[in-house]
């Protein structure tokens, strides 16, 4: 337990005392930011031109209902963009957490203490999580700022179990992804080969859906069963389901189970 | 201390190491020598558990390597080939961590840091990056890290490569007092070094033992015995 504890540590220091987090945490920050105010300016004027038509919202069409009011319109937009931009994130954050240690060469020193390899791998994804949270984290200022600016002509501003299952749901992909790049990152010394991987793995499970609808069944509903977005799509629109947490669950343990396995291999295999 | 039977260890189809069979008793200070490429590190790198050999056996105090891994690891100091560090913690943070990893008691972490940073002669860079140090500085943190816990038996990959000639009779000192304690094996191309502090020698050439005496009955009490017995025994 101290172990795994401070070997979070260690990584929380590392990211932190390293230029690159700071790039890739203000590249999100920017990014986000852009999108953000884009989603508002089309908010703002979709409900002017709603506004400017002699009938109102009788006229629109129900598809695009959902920018009758904040939290649909721009929050849950937001939210899906920024699964997008964790695809990208992601990778830069885990690349590093084990082919450093190659790299280094404090492989050696890690796997020569009294540390046992499943600590190994706890500490260092606690601490990449914290990471990852700080970094994809950062957006719920973008809610909290609507709520305090925005106004409603019915009730709340903006619906909070709605923004903040989609949140969750955000930060559960992003856990995801930085298990992934964790796994990647231990099978290989360069950390462009692991950012890379990782990249084309996410996007790959991004694509699913696409494939998916090109094929027969039961193809079709086992790919659309493993699509992240179909896994997501209950919790974005604000159901609270225990299916996605279970599902993103087990991949998260499915590949610290990988990553453990890849390091004990590794040792055999010199 | 240390028992090692019939290991092998090889390489894809690179046989590094050839059936070493030896012991290491308590308290000894041990010379490991042998030509570039003879196994000496392969060697280092199996008996603190870092890889398995592909056959036989070797067991630290008592424990076996790889049914009782952590036991037999935390009676382990590895100074490894390449000093491990982490360029981006200072020397002081990084052998904190260190404690942590080998389990050193919380409210003895400060003195053992101090302990060993006089001992390696590095208080004055505790505060220091490890990745600014000189080469001769980052080796006396390996050193350093190795020590923390006072682990009873030593590993030490050339300890004394890159260090200035007065850091390197002062590291050399500190180990000679660490025997009759602790035990320690060492790998170096040094003989001279091997002569004024080890009181057994292993040889190692082309992955076999070649020799395994006590100093004195290797050199036979002349000056340049063991110059002679190292170039006789890794010629070929
Ligand atoms: N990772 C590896 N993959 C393949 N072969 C290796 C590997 N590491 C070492 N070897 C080979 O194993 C043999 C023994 O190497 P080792 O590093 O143990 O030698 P050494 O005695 O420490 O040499 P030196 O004095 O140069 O440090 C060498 O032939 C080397 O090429
Ligand atoms: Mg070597």
């Amino acid at each position: 337990m101290r172990t795994t504890f401070a070997i979070m540590k260690k990584e929380l220091v590392s990211y932190l005392t390293t230029p690159w987090a700071w790039v890739v945490f203000t590249v999100t920050s920017f990014l986000s930011s852009l999108f953000f105010i884009g989603l508002l300016v089309s908010f703002k004027q979709f409900h002017d031109e709603v506004h400017q038509s002699p009938n109102g919202w009788a006229d629109v069409p129900a598809s695009l209902h959902v920018f009758r009011n904040l939290t649909d319109g721009v929050v849950v937009n937001l939210w899906q963009t920024m699964l997008v931009l964790t695809l990208f994130v992601a990778p830069f954050l885990s690349m590093r957490l084990f082919a450093e240690e190659r790299r280094n060469k404090t492989f050696e020193l890690l796997m020569t203490t009294p540390v046992r390899p499943i600590e190994i791998v706890l500490g260092k994804y606690l601490g990449a999580l914290g990471i990852v949270i700080c970094t994809i984290g950062v957006t719920i200022v973008f809610p909290i700022i609507l709520s305090m600016i925005g106004s409603s002509q019915s009730g709340d501003t903006l619906e909070w179990r709605t923004v903040m299952m989609g949140y969750g749901a955000l930060l559960l992909w992003g856990a995801t992804n930085m298990a992934i790049g964790m796994f990647i990152s231990s099978m290989t010394e360069s950390q462009m080969v692991a950012a890379l991987v990782s990249f084309a793995v996410a996007l790959a499970w991004m694509l699913l859906k696409m494939t998916a609808s090109g094929l027969d069944e039961p193809f079709r509903s086992i790919l659309n069963y493993l699509s992240f977005d179909q896994q997501l799509s209950s919790l974005l629109k604000g159901v609270l389901d225990v299916k996605p947490l279970v599902f993103f669950g087990s991949v998260i343990a499915l590949f610290l189970l990988l990553t453990h396995r890849s390091i004990e291999a590794q040792r055999w295999t010199q | 201390m240390i028992e090692v039977e019939r290991l092998t260890k090889k390489y894809r189809d690179r046989v590094a190491i050839d059936e070493l069979n030896f012991t290491i008793g308590e308290g000894e200070i041990v010379g490991f020598l042998g030509p570039n490429g003879a196994g000496k590190s392969t060697t280092m790198k199996i008996l603190t558990g870092f890889m398995p050999p592909t056959s036989g056996k070797a067991k630290v105090a008592g424990f076996d390597l790889f049914e009782q891994p952590i036991e037999a690891k935390k009676r382990i100091g590895y100074l490894p080939e390449t000093p491990p560090l982490y360029p981006e913690l200072t020397v002081r943070g990084y052998l904190k961590y260190v404690c942590e990893l080998k389990g050193v008691p919380r409210a003895k972490v400060k003195s053992e840091i101090q302990r060993v940073a006089e001992g390696t002669g590095i208080v004055s860079e505790l505060d220091r990056l490890t990745g600014v140090l000189s080469k001769g500085y980052r080796q006396r943190v390996g050193i350093a890290q190795a020590m923390l816990g006072a682990p009873p038996l030593l590993i030490l990959d050339e300890p004394t490569e890159g260090l200035d000639p007065r850091q390197r009779k002062e590291v050399l000192d500190l180990i000679k007092s660490l025997g009759g304690k602790h035990t320690v094996v060492l790998s170096t191309h040094i003989l001279a070094e091997v002569k004024a502090i080890c009181r057994k020698v292993l040889i190692i050439h082309r992955g076999k033992i070649v020799a395994d005496e006590s100093m004195a009955s290797l050199t036979g009490g002349k000056e340049t015995g063991l110059e002679d017995k190292f170039i006789a025994l890794t010629s070929e």
